[in-house]
């Protein structure tokens, strides 16, 4: 294969690897965001404590 | 309006890695072909090597939120491991596979099992890959964080051993380009190319870090809601 061959197919794949990296980010960040929404508009509830593992080590180091 | 920092450095780390490949392509000078046995594909390096400094970046913070989770239990630590270890992941299978075409239009070979630089990298590689899959797979809790953490805290010590590897052990990876003595010289316009490029993949992964850091954010609080909505709180 020729350089130009392998410089396109290295670039191409790490724009690829990188456009759905970012992409699946950006819609996993936004899908979380409306479920969380949806939840606590529906049981009118406020915003929790948001790391449920740290809370419990911290109570039980309370303990 | 809130501002979205992950988004502005993600679009800001895109825009210039995508300037950072025009000029690569377009305005870099070549090399000698004397030099190189494929002097058109040496034009991979200069997204290579940004991608193997974010990934060491990557490994700084996977390391530093291990270490905030092991010895102080913080919330912010265990989000600093996991942004850390995708972002690690990502960036070191960018550098792992441009490096393996390079090789394979350079050397005749993608890889060399014989190059500590290599073989070093390529581990490193994949313990972001078990960190990654395996949190995935695991049920969230102070024992899976230990686990997990114990690994990102201890596998740090190959970051060492691989940015060294090529000043020590020059068997096939190319020595450095930068801070390698009279051997390292690289020429202005090439040296510009490169810490435009250095920048631009810097921004991209904080942009990145910012992001799964809010997603982990998220998971957790999505978990208490459905904790409270089935009545276990």
């Amino acid at each position: 294969m020729e350089g130009m061959t392998y410089l396109a197919i290295a670039y191409l794949g790490m724009i690829l690897g990188l456009g759905i990296w970012t992409w699946t980010v950006v819609t996993r960040s936004r899908n979380l965001q409306l479920r969380i929404k949806a939840l606590e508009d529906s049981l009118g509830l406020g915003e929790f404590e948001s790391d449920i593992i740290t809370s419990e080590v911290n109570e039980s180091d309370k303990k | 309006m809130r501002v979205r920092h992950g988004e502005v450095l993600l679009a800001s780390g895109f825009a210039g890695i995508m300037i950072t490949l025009f000029l690569a392509l377009k305005w870099a000078p070549s090399v000698s072909i004397d030099a190189f046995a494929s002097p058109a594909a040496q034009r991979i390096f200069y997204w290579h090597v940004p991608s193997a400094w974010a990934a060491f970046i990557a490994f700084s913070i996977l390391f530093l939120g291990s270490a905030l989770w092991v010895f102080k239990r913080s919330a912010f630590g265990w989000r600093l491991h996991v942004a850390g270890s995708e972002a690690s992941l990502a960036c070191g299978l960018m550098a792992v596979w441009s490096g393996c075409v390079w090789g394979a239009a350079e050397w005749g070979t993608p890889w060399d099992w014989t190059d500590v630089r290599l073989n070093t990298f390529g581990l490193l590689t994949l313990l972001a890959l078990f960190l990654v899959l395996g949190r995935q797979s695991q049920p969230d809790g102070v024992e899976t964080r230990d686990t997990f953490s114990t690994f990102g805290l201890y596998g740090f010590v190959l970051v060492p051993i691989t940015y060294i590897a090529t000043r020590i052990w020059q068997i096939r990876h190319p020595g450095p380009v930068i801070g390698g003595g009279e051997e390292s010289s690289l020429s202005s316009d090439m040296g510009l190319v490169l810490l435009l490029g250095a920048i631009s993949f810097t921004i991209l992964i904080a942009g990145h870090m910012v992001m799964s850091a809010r997603i982990t954010e998220y998971e957790q609080r999505l978990e208490r809601l459905q904790n409270k909505v089935d009545g276990r709180i």
